[in-house]
């Protein structure tokens, strides 16, 4: 059986640029197992890396590094890579067995729908409404109809909650109707693994809870339920029964398993 | 203390790996038209008359305001003052050659420069410090494929659409410029058209060209460079008009050589 995601040996400390986290902190080693739900949780310390962008003056902490060595293997723009995606200094990242940077190009964009990835400060295009956010992957990297894409993105838009607020711009829209609406766009797709970087903040619990449920794709038979990845600083505590694993990165760097 | 020669070497160094960065951003945006999806053409097609729009139809009038000024002034002061030496045949060399070969696309790509350069280079910064660059890339497509490359074919269709406008309107301003001092109007079109040489349409359409490039590559290579502080958006925005208004009079020179 394929292992979704696996990091072998990967550096916290990213590539040892600035805001990369802690420089001393041990390799990361580990599994997410197929339709599970981990929390991989660390505080700015822990090595886990600290936030960039727009949150940074916000006092935010952010679990950087991995993200960008998960997704990173898919970047465009490699050397750019400070704001942008990179690949992993040291170590292996593997997603269904494959290390898709070693992929050719056009494989690895057919690969990269396989992976939902939702970024901390949400990514959603500032120039674009909530709907054409969501639609924006679908257009640009499916063969469907522009009928049947409207479809999904109506799908999507429903699950998520977010159908009266479709027509705003981010800008206009409430914090969590963007994170709704980044939700939907990351599940476009419908991707075997998601990849979720601090989703819950400023949500509430209730919301949090229901977003989650969207992401794993409903109560349904074993096996059905998608693989997803969370990475944070905290989880909220009602959240936590909804997760089948939660790992703690210390701040000596070593990776703890918690109970749930 | 390093001494004034290696100062000057290091910062020679600089420019010269800038501008092979430069290079290879552009022919790395081109070479990404070669792996567009199907259905991404669509979308980049829409982002791309989006940018014509912002970049060209928007401009229009100022182009005009600008090409019917300036062509009405040197006409008016060039009718008499060569009027008076008996020298009028000149007015066709001086409206073929100094404005629709020369300013034309000089003041054309500086306007491109200042009013959509800006506004390109602000923007991809602003996408790149919100984290939409990257959401993009997680999202499977290529930030050079939706941001760079329509905004480097939508200022290539522009500069050459408002350059056409800005001749033409120069023309019309020359011509209104010359019978307003008193010149027959046959003669002004009689002198314009034995000074229009086809090299002079090839040397403005390559300038055209050229122009649009610089235009189009180097405010989205700028904006795309920032490393995430909103602090670097301004720095960013302002290297990309310098260096977009100084590679626009090096190329410029330039054509003077080789033309």
């Amino acid at each position: 059986m394929t292992t979704p995601l696996a990091i072998e040996g990967v550096p916290l400390g990213g590539s040892g640029r600035e805001g990369g986290g802690r420089r001393d902190a041990a390799p990361l080693t580990l599994a997410v197992p197929a339709h599970e739900a981990v929390a991989l949780l660390g505080d700015e310390e822990s090595g886990l890396g600290q936030v960039e962008g727009p949150r940074a003056n916000q006092g935010g902490v952010l679990s950087q590094a991995v993200p960008r060595h998960v997704v990173g293997a898919m970047a465009f723009l490699p050397d750019q890579g400070e704001q942008g995606l990179e690949r992993p200094p040291a170590g292996r990242v593997t997603v269904f067995d494959t290390i898709i940077a070693d992929l050719p190009e056009r494989e690895r964009l057919a690969f990269r729908r396989r992976v939902g990835y939702l970024p901390a400060s949400d990514g959603l295009l500032q120039n674009l409404s909530l709907r054409n956010n969501v639609a924006l992957p679908l257009r640009f990297g499916s063969e469907a109809s522009p009928r049947d894409i409207e479809g999904r993105v109506n799908v999507m838009l429903v699950a998520a909650r977010v159908t009266g607020a479709a027509g705003l711009r981010p800008a206009q829209a409430s914090e969590e109707e963007c994170r709704r609406a980044a939700f939907a766009r990351a599940l476009a797709f419908d991707p075997a693994l998601l990849i979720l970087e601090q989703p819950f903040d400023a949500l509430t619990a209730r919301t949090s809870a229901e977003l989650l449920e969207l992401a794993r794709g409903g109560e349904t038979a074993e096996g059905a339920r998608r693989t997803i990845l969370i990475i944070g600083q905290e989880l909220p505590a009602g959240l936590l029964r909804r997760v089948e694993r939660v790992y703690r990165v210390t701040r000596a760097g070593a990776l703890e398993r918690e109970a749930v | 203390m390093s001494d004034p020669f290696s100062r000057l070497g290091g910062s020679t160094a600089r420019r010269l790996s800038r501008l092979g960065a430069l290079a290879r951003f552009g022919f790395g945006a081109l070479r990404s038209l070669g792996t567009l999806p199907a259905a991404g053409r669509a979308v980049a097609l829409r982002v791309t008359l989006n940018q014509i729009r912002f970049t060209a139809t928007d401009a229009i009038g100022l182009v005009v305001l600008l090409s019917g000024i300036l062509s009405f002034l040197v006409i008016s002061q060039a009718v008499r003052e060569l009027g008076q030496l008996g020298a009028t045949d000149f007015i066709g060399t001086l409206i073929v050659v100094a404005i629709v070969r020369e300013l034309g696309p000089l003041i054309t790509a500086l306007t491109v420069a200042g009013r959509s350069g800006t506004a390109i280079a602000a923007e991809l910064a602003t996408n790149r410090v919100l984290g939409e660059v990257r959401a993009l890339e997680a999202m499977g497509i290529d930030p050079r494929q939706y941001l760079v490359l329509p905004r480097f074919f939508g200022s290539l269709v522009s500069v050459f659409v408002l350059l056409v406008v800005f001749d033409i309107v120069a023309v019309s301003a020359g011509f209104a410029a010359a019978r307003f001092n008193g010149m027959v109007a046959g003669r002004y079109v009689e002198i314009v058209l034995q000074a229009l040489a086809l090299k002079d349409v090839w040397l403005t359409v390559a300038k055209a060209v050229t122009f649009g490039v610089i235009v189009g590559i180097v405010p989205a290579y700028y904006g795309l460079a920032v490393r995430g502080a909103p602090t670097e958006i301004p720095i960013a925005t302002s290297r990309a008009t310098v260096t977009s208004i100084v590679g626009i009079f090096l190329c410029s020179a330039l054509f003077v050589v080789i033309g």
